[in-house]
C-alpha cells in the first residue's frame, strides 16, 4: 500500500469514527447519564407498599437493586416481569434485589402480583411516580422503566422499554 | 483497489457503535402530545369533532379514549368511536387500536351557539419501539359558531413543533 493511500484511510476512517462516536455518545448523553438529581431522588426514594406501610428504598442498601416502573395497563411491562422473577429466584441469594413501583391502584396491583405470582416487593407510585421516573431520567414518562442501583446505592443504569435478559444478564455479572 | 484493513476495521467498529445508539428504546421517543396530536372544532352549534393524529410507530387504545366538557353549561351526549384496528393481545385479550387519523364526531346539549366550551379528551398509548405512556389529559378551548355560519376553526391542543429528527 503506498504512503498516501494509508493516509487517506486513515483520515477517512477517523472521520466515520468521529461521527459514529458523535452519534452513540451523543445520544447516550439524551438518554441521561444519571446525575446528582437522579442519586438524590434513589437516596431518599421512599412510597408506601400494598398494605400502606411507607418502605424505604435504602433498606437494601448493599444489594444491587433494580428499581422497575410498571402498570398494569402497560403490555411491555407484563411482558418482561416474568423474567424478573426468574431472576430474582436466581440471584437474589447473592445480593440482587427487584423492587416494582407501579403507576396503578392497589387492587390492581394485588391482583396482578397474585395472577404472576411476584416474588419481589412492589411499592405504590401513583401519579407522582411518573415525576419520580422523569428525574431520574425518564424523560416523556414512559413504561417500563428501570433503574439499576449498585451495591453503594449509586445509579448504574438506567433503561426505558424492556430491561432484556442479556442486557440484566450483563448488568448482574459487572455489579453482583 | 480494496479497502485498506485499517479503513475496514475503522468503519466495522464505527457501525457496531451507531448500532449500539440505536439500541437505546428512548433514542427517538416523542412526548405524548407530539405522538398523539390532539386537535378539534365545532362543525356547528351542537357538534364537535375531535382528531387525533397518531404519528407513525404509535397508536392508541380505542377502549381508553374518552372525551367530557370541563365546567360547562352544556355536556356530550354519547359518541360513538369508530372502530379500531382489532388485534389479539397476549395480555389484554381482544383490542382496538387506532394508527393514523382518528376523527370522532360528539354531539353537544344543549347548543352552544356564540359562547365557547373546554373540551378534555383522554387517551392511552404506546409506541411500537415497546413502551406505553400513561393516560394522557388534553384540553382545547373551542368558540362554537352561530347556526348556519359553518364550521369554526380547528383547534390544536398545543402548537405542533417542528423537529427535523423525528
Amino acid at each position: 500500500m503506498s504512503q498516501s493511500t494509508l493516509r487517506w484511510s486513515l483520515i477517512g476512517g477517523a472521520a466515520v469514527l468521529a461521527l459514529a462516536a458523535g452519534v452513540y455518545f451523543g445520544r447516550a448523553a439524551f438518554t441521561g447519564a444519571p446525575g446528582t438529581q437522579a442519586q438524590a431522588a434513589i437516596a431518599g426514594l421512599a412510597l408506601p407498599d400494598t398494605t400502606g406501610q411507607e418502605q424505604r428504598l435504602d433498606q437494601w442498601r448493599g444489594k444491587v437493586v433494580v428499581v422497575n416502573f410498571w402498570a398494569t395497563w402497560c403490555a411491555p411491562c407484563r411482558e418482561e416481569m416474568p423474567e424478573f422473577i426468574k431472576a430474582q429466584n436466581e440471584w437474589g441469594p447473592k445480593g440482587l434485589q427487584f423492587v416494582g413501583i407501579a403507576v396503578d391502584s392497589v387492587g390492581k396491583i394485588r391482583e396482578f402480583e397474585k395472577e404472576i405470582g411476584l416474588n419481589y416487593p412492589t411499592l405504590v407510585g401513583g401519579a407522582g411516580a411518573m415525576e419520580l421516573s422523569k428525574v431520574l431520567g425518564n424523560e416523556y414518562m414512559a413504561l417500563p422503566f428501570s433503574v439499576v442501583v449498585d451495591r453503594k446505592g449509586g445509579v448504574a443504569y438506567t433503561q426505558l422499554g424492556v430491561l432484556k435478559p442479556a442486557k440484566l444478564n450483563d448488568l448482574v455479572k459487572q455489579l453482583l | 483497489m480494496p479497502p485498506s484493513p485499517v479503513l475496514r476495521a475503522l468503519v466495522g467498529f464505527a457501525c457496531a457503535l451507531v448500532f449500539a445508539g440505536a439500541a437505546h428504546a428512548d433514542a427517538k421517543l416523542l412526548p405524548p402530545e407530539q405522538a398523539f396530536f390532539f386537535s378539534a372544532r365545532a362543525l356547528d352549534d351542537k357538534t364537535l369533532e375531535a382528531r387525533f393524529s397518531v404519528t407513525d410507530g404509535y397508536y392508541l387504545y380505542r377502549d381508553k379514549m374518552k372525551f367530557d366538557l370541563d365546567a360547562s353549561a352544556a355536556r356530550l351526549e354519547s359518541a360513538t368511536l369508530p372502530p379500531g384496528k382489532v388485534k389479539e393481545d397476549q395480555f389484554f385479550g381482544k383490542v382496538e387500536t387506532y394508527r393514523g387519523e382518528v376523527v370522532v364526531k360528539l354531539p353537544l346539549s344543549p347548543a352552544m351557539a356564540g359562547k365557547s366550551v373546554v373540551l378534555v379528551a383522554e387517551s392511552q398509548g404506546c409506541a411500537d419501539l415497546g413502551v406505553c405512556y400513561p393516560p394522557t389529559r388534553q384540553k382545547i378551548t373551542l368558540p362554537i359558531p352561530e347556526p348556519g355560519k359553518g364550521p369554526g376553526a380547528v383547534v390544536e391542543a398545543q402548537p405542533r413543533k417542528k423537529n427535523w429528527f423525528n
